[in-house]
Formats: structure tokens, sequence, C-alpha cells
């Protein structure tokens, strides 16, 4: 009978294959990384620039804009890097990929989320972890703290990823519309929450998860307590949930042939 | 003779009025990106504000000068990548003689695709920024970014012209528009006037072209007049030549190039 | 005792509920929004057969005959409507995690090779897929390679591979688990006459071998013969025709083919039952109806206008019989 440890090699390998196929492009692989650094730091400029300037905003001081940032940023880099399958969720329904997954003895969304890896996330763990390390915020003693906001923050940018593309599976083709609105959820994870009012407030914890992308691991890094353990754990853990048993549902309706177009 | 080769590169730019409309959806998305852009820095500002604004101006002005900023660089569009696209097809070697008219014709392609894509954001900027700050600026200084503000975003046009002529050496110049996209959003004052910036980086700024393409016409609206027209004006067509410059250069080493190469 | 077959399909059912946009303008668009004109398309009517292991089945039907949805269902990647389906005694949609250990697929449109990476990092991974324990993989793969003579490119990324070449390496991943059952959709599109019959030769060795069993879909006739005794056709759906290709020539081969090369420029062969298929300077060839008239009588005429300087005599190809095969249930089909 086959166990869990094969799907664990299975994953491993997939891993390897990735890292292996990033190294294979060599130059690319490098300026990648490097771009995605000197991406982060643009954005930095402006809050460094402003909080010269402007040192404290409604009690949010520099150092707690690069916990945040950092935290999404390495968040993110996580889930592209091992997950980068999720940005293509989208284009592998609409073009059959699936079809070659469903007919391998393996569970599909996670073959699906390991058959990419975007080098450009090691950059962003990079420059995540840098800024996180130089904020004067957060203790050496506290990086388990922030190992499980960044984990929790991935997860949940992960879920998400899974969820708009999923809507592939009853709309079409929705692979720009998805990439949007993971962008958006990203924007609004790098912004401090003082700065967003009751409504928008409401649809950043829930519909758009901004608030557990960006604003509660932050917290947690910052000011650890077992409440905010259990909150931030059990976001990620609903999200991821609930997004897989869309996909599954959504792949249960691939299955039975409900698509747009003609077949043959 | 004079008037055909207007009436083609009119033509050119029609093809891209139409190939514009047919790119609506991430058009959409740009605007639905643009409106929460504004929304969220309405809301910094705001805060700012209550901290203490460190420039002499209204918080709602700084909210339009990024309207105005945001509207010219997303109206710019990316023509790097489809002046690359054609190199790599090798469709500019078939009229690697007549130089003018390859750059020419990709030029007043990307010009008609401006010309679709700026009165929507700008319609959108406006709208948008009118939501959150529930004010207009005065209107004359308003519509001085407008003809600045499309000069600037031609500027930006030509400026990824030059980029996408790069192919013709680099396998790859999406890195090379990277970061010069990033150096324009930080010395071109994209969401921070250049006058917040530590004085060494005002200089530095100084010295690039990117404050004449985005902080000089978005001034306007912070500033609250039509002053400085004349210099900025000045920025804008010597860079202008110098991008016209680049550009043709570039094509003139590429053409050397392919022909020690054979082509 | 018999075996049990390797596939087996009792009225098999696939409908699919297209939606059809209206005609119109922006009413239209609503009203597609808001009540759907869907439309029922029936994939795959009451189709049944059985293949039995070890045998080469080519399924062959015009586009949108349902081969493919049929393929799908066989591999557990669609659900079927009604009816049964067995494959290696497994029911593919419900047992699908355990078929897909024992059955291969390959895709002729689609490729599960890594680009960036040579064939044999591809191997590895499928061999973690499909849980091969590392000597078996090394044997395996070492087998592979000899039979389908990889040595010199297993190592080479697959984006400097020529088609041919990463075609072969296609199959040899989908033999590395060493499926009982091998489905192949389009396996020679795009492929060189050389490099097609390289291929053809290798999955035909394969099965013949390892008694692998074969179902294979494809537009190229030669693939069809070549490769497998069998051949099930499918028209809308429906079987057309299930048994030994010799015997699908013999019963509808009503027709040879001529070709004359004459001293004359020209031929003018006015014969009932004879159609000219092509007439070149010095070159006719002729379609002759064998039931209205014989390969002798034709000669004859020829030779009666002019010397002949040679002289072809041939079957219809299997294209055309199977050509006439729809024509024939077309025309059923238009006059119920």
């Amino acid at each position: 009978m086959r166990d869990k440890s094969n799907n664990v090699a299975f994953l491993s390998a997939l891993l390897t294959t990735n890292l292996k196929a990033a190294a294979a492009l060599r130059g690319a692989f490098v300026i990648q990384v490097l771009f995605m650094v000197l991406n982060n730091l643009t954005f930095f400029v402006f809050w460094w620039a402003l909080m010269r300037r402007v040192p404290d905003l409604r009690g949010w001081r520099l150092g707690d804009i690069q916990v945040l940032f950092g935290i999404v940023a390495a968040g993110f880099g996580l889930t592209v890097t091992l997950a980068g399958g999720v940005r293509h969720i989208s284009r592998f329904i609409d073009d059959g990929e699936l079809d070659t997954l469903l007919a391998q003895p393996k569970p599909v969304l996670l073959h699906a989320l390991g058959l990419r890896l975007q080098a450009s996330g090691f950059g962003d763990m990079l420059s995540g972890i840098a800024f996180i390390a130089s904020s004067g915020q957060v203790s050496w003693r506290a990086a388990p703290v922030v190992l499980l906001a960044i984990v929790a923050s991935a997860l949940v940018i992960l879920a998400c990823g899974i969820l708009f593309h999923s809507l592939t599976f009853w709309l079409g083709n929705v692979d720009t519309f998805a990439r949007q609105l993971w962008e958006l959820l990203i924007t609004f994870a790098l912004y401090p929450e003082p700065l967003f009012g009751g409504a928008l407030r409401l649809v950043l914890f829930t519909l758009l998860p901004a608030g557990f992308v960006g604003y509660v691991p932050a917290r947690l890094a910052h000011r650890p307590s077992a409440a905010l353990v259990a909150l931030t754990i059990a976001a990620a853990a609903a999200y991821v949930l609930f997004a897989v048993a869309v996909f599954e549902r959504g792949l249960k309706r691939y299955a039975s042939g409900s698509r747009f177009g003609v077949h043959g | 003779m004079r008037a055909a080769a207007v009436s083609k590169y009119v033509a050119f730019a029609r093809v891209a009025t139409a190939l514009a409309r047919r790119d609506r959806g991430e058009l959409y998305g740009r605007m639905l990106f643009f409106a929460v852009i504004l929304g969220v820095f309405s809301s910094l500002w705001r805060v700012v504000a209550e901290a203490g604004m460190p420039i002499a101006a209204d918080p709602k002005l700084l909210v339009w000068y990024l309207a105005t900023t945001e509207w010219i660089i997303l109206s710019a569009p990316p023509v790097h990548t489809d002046v690359q696209e054609s190199i790599r097809r090798g469709d500019v070697v078939c009229r690697i003689g007549r130089p003018v008219s390859y750059v020419g014709a990709a030029f007043a392609e990307a010009l008609g695709l401006l010309a679709v894509r700026a009165p929507l954001l700008a319609a959108t900027a406006w709208a948008c920024a009118f939501a959150f700050t529930g004010w207009i600026p005065p209107l004359a200084p308003l519509a001085w970014t407008l003809p600045f503000g499309f000069a600037g975003a031609a500027l930006i046009t030509a400026m990824c012209l030059w980029i996408g002529l790069l192919a013709f050496w680099l396998e790859d110049v999406s890195p090379v528009f990277w970061v010069v996209q990033k150096l324009l959003f930080v010395f071109g004052g994209l969401m921070l006037p250049i006058e917040l910036y530590p004085r060494a980086m005002q200089v530095a700024a100084a010295w690039t072209p990117f404050p004449a393409m985005l902080a000089g016409p978005a001034s306007f609206v912070l500033r609250q007049s039509g002053a400085g027209w004349l210099t900025l004006a000045v920025h804008q067509a010597a860079w202008g030549a110098a991008a016209a410059l680049a550009v043709w250069w570039a094509f003139r080493r590429a053409r050397a190039t392919l022909t020690i190469n054979g082509g | 005792m018999r075996a049990t077959p390797a596939v087996v399909i009792t009225d098999l059912c696939k409908a699919f509920h297209v939606r059809r946009p209206r005609a119109g303008g922006f009413a239209a668009r609503l009203q597609d929004f808001v009540r759907p004109h869907t439309q029922t398309v029936t994939a795959v009517d009451r189709l049944s057969f059985s293949i039995a292991p070890g045998e080469r089945v080519a399924f062959v039907g015009p586009n949108g005959a349902g081969k493919s949805t049929t393929l799908k269902m066989l591999a557990g990647i669609l659900q079927p409507d009604a009816g049964e389906v067995r494959v290696l005694g497994l029911e593919p949609s419900r047992q699908r995690h355990e078929l897909a250990f024992r059955v291969g697929t390959v895709f002729g449109q689609r490729s599960q090779l890594w680009y960036q990476l040579p064939p044999r990092d591809t191997f590895a991974l499928l061999g973690r897929v499909y849980e091969i324990a590392a000597a078996e993989h090394r044997r395996r793969l070492d087998a592979l390679t000899a039979a389908f003579g990889l040595g010199a490119i297993l190592d080479t990324p697959v984006r400097q591979l020529s088609l041919g070449e990463r075609m072969r390496c296609e199959i040899a991943a989908s033999l590395l688990h060493a499926p009982r059952i091998l489905f192949l959709d389009e396996p020679t599109i795009g492929l060189d006459v050389s490099a097609k019959a390289v291929i053809r030769e290798l999955l035909h060795t394969e099965s013949a071998s390892h008694g692998v069993t074969l179902l294979l879909t494809s537009h190229d006739t030669a693939d069809i013969e070549r490769v497998c005794e069998r051949v099930i056709v499918i028209h809308r759906g429906r079987l057309l025709w299930d048994g030994a290709i010799a015997d699908l020539r013999r019963r509808y081969l009503t027709t040879k083919r001529i070709t004359v090369w004459s001293e004359a420029e020209r031929l003018d062969l006015q014969l009932p039952g004879v159609r000219v298929l092509s007439s070149d300077a010095y070159r006719t060839e002729l379609e002759v109806a064998l039931d209205v008239a014989s390969v002798g009588q034709v000669i004859d005429a020829a030779l009666a206008q002019s010397a002949v300087r040679d002289l072809a005599v041939e079957d219809a190809p299997l294209d055309a019989v199977i050509r006439a095969l729809y024509a024939e249930a077309e025309a059923r089909r238009s006059e119920t």
C-alpha cells in the first residue's frame, strides 16, 4: 500500500527538478533574484524618504513598516518558489495540462503547485529577511515566531491564489483577472492598516484577506502572544482548507466535462 | 511624398488604436489598480497631515499629484516587449535599410496606443481623485498637466523604444526595463514629490530625464499654478532630442552589427 | 481460460452541455448571462467494445467523433454519464489513483518533458511520481535507453532536441513505470517521415515483446497500418466498425487505383466506372470501381490509345476506405 512518505519523496523530487531547471537558466536566474531585491528596495525608498520627515504615523514607525513589508515579501517569495505553479492554475485548467496530471498517481493540486518555480521569489525572501533583521523591532530570540508569521502569510497568499484561479473551473479562463486580484491582495497587505476605514477593513479580513497576509503576522512577529499564535495558525489553516475544497470541487466539475467549448 | 509618409504613420496609429481597444481587459485592470492606489494614498496623506505635513501643500493636492504621475506612467504602453519580439522574429531585418521607416512606424504605433490609453486613464484618474478627496483643483493648472503629461508619456515611450532596441545585443531586455522603471519611480517622483527627498537625491534626479517625465507635469497640480512651464518645456524638448539621438544611434549600430554578421 | 480483457466498455455514454452564445449585440450578451442557451452535444453514444491484453488497436474517427473523449474516460480524466468502463479490471473514474500506476499516456500535442532540462531529469522525477524503487528505475531506464536509442540524447536539454528525438523520449517516459496499457493520442503528429517510421517501429516492438496493450488515435493511416492489427472506427460517438484492418480493406475494397505512364502526352479514357483522379503530362491516375469495370478493361483501353511505359495497380488507401465508411454513415443518417 502506498504511504504518505512517498508523497514527501515526490514533493522533494519536484522541488529538486525545479531548482535544476532554474539553475539551467544561470544568468537569467541571478538577474531575476537581483531584480526582485531592487524592486523591493525601490518601494522602500518611498517609506524611508517619507519617514525621514514624518517619523510617526499613528504609531507606525519605519521599523514597523520594515517588519510588515519583510513578512509579506518573504511570504510571497516562499509561495512562488515552493508552490510557483499557483500562478499558472488558470492556464493549466484552460490548456488541458490538468489531463496529464489526472492521468498520474499523485494529488493533482500538489502536483500542479510544484510544477513551476519563480526564481524572483528568492529575491523576495532575501530582501524580506533583510528588512526584518534590520528593522530593530525584532530580536533574534523571536526567530521561530517570525518564521511562523512568514509561513502563515505564505499560506494565506497561496490559498488566495488557488481560490482566484480556481474560478476558471466555473467561469472559463480568468487568468488576467485572477492575477490582478492577487496583485491587489499583496498591494493592500503592504500598507499599514490604520490607513483603512471600517468597511474596507472588513473586506481585508474576509474576501481579500490582506489583513491575514500582512497585519496579523506582523503583529505576531512584533509582539508574540498565545492568542496571536492561535489566530495566525487558525486563519492560515482555514483559508488553505477552503481553497483546497474549492479546487477539488472544481476538479470534479472539470472531470464531468462541463466546460466551455466543444469536445472531440 | 511628405503627405504620403505622414498618412502611412497615421495608418499605423489607427491600427494601434484598434489593438488598444482589444487589450481592454488589461486596461480595465489598470484602471482598478489606479482606483485602489489612489484610495490608499488619499488615506495615507490624510494620516500624514495629522502628524504634520512635511511639505507646504494640502494632502488633497498630493493625491492629485499622484493621480497625475500614475496617469502618465500607466498611459505609456510597454513597447519594449513589442520591439523585442519584432527583432526576435526578424521583422526588423527586412526594414533595416530604412531606419526612419521602422523606428518611425514603431513610434507612431506606440503613440496611437498612447492616444487611446491616455484619455481613458486621465478620466479615471480625475474621477478617482475627486471621489477620494471630494475636491477638484483649479482647472487652469490642471489643464497644464495635459499637454505636458502627454509629452512626458511620449518621452517614456521613446525610452521604452530604445530599451526594446537593445534586443539587438541582449537576449532579454526585461531586466533593463525593470531597472529603468524603478529609477523612473524613484527619481521621477512617482509617489513622493522630489522636494521630499534628501538633498543628494534631488541633485542626482536633476541629472536624469525622469523628473521631466513625471514630476514636472504633475507639479503644476502641486503648486497650483502654471509657473515654470517654459523650463519644463525646454527640459522635455532637450530630453526628447536626446531620446531621438539615442534611438537613431542604436539603430545605426544595430545595422552595422547586422551588416558585419551578414544579417 | 480467458484472460481478463485489458479494456471493456459497455454502452458508454457522454454528452456535453455547451453554451452557445446568441447572435446579437448587448441585449443578447445580457440574455446569455442571465439565461444561457445550452446545447447538448452527444460525444459518445452507447459505445461498446473490448480489448484483450497485448492487442494493438487503432481508434479512428473524424474530428469531434468522440475519440479523445473516450480515451479520457478510459484514463479516468472524464466521468462517463452512463455505461460501464473497466480498464485492467478497475473503474477509471473511481479507482483513478490505482489505475494510474498501470496506465501510460502519450499526448502528441503536449509534453511531460521539462523543457530546460535533459530527459534524464524528467525520468528521475517520473520515478518518484510512480514510486519506482531506485534499482528497478535504473534497470528500466537502461532497457529503454537501449531499445529506443536514447544514449546520445539522454543528457541533452530537451529544448535542443529535434521533434523526433523528443517523441522518442516522450514514449520512453510513458513506459518507464512498465504500464500494462498505453494510451496514445496523435503520437506522430508533426514528425517527418523517417521519425514517424522510427516511432511506429518502436511502439510495435515494445508492445509485441512486452505484451503492452496499445490504444492509439491518429489521423495518419500509416500509423494505424504499421502499428496496429485492429481498428475501431467511430463516427458521431457511435461505433462504425470494429475488426481487423485486413478485414476492413477486404470488405470495403471496391476500388483500385491505376497509374499509367504513357508515351502519349494525354490519355482520354471515358469508361463507365472509371474516374480520372489526376491527369499530368505523360501520367494519368485513375480510380476503378470494381463492380462496374475491371482492371483488365482499363489497361486494354489505355493500350489502345498509346504505348504504355509503366503501370501501377494499387489497393485504395485505407484513408479512402475509412472516408467511404463515414460517407455511408452520413448517408444513412440523412435518410432516417
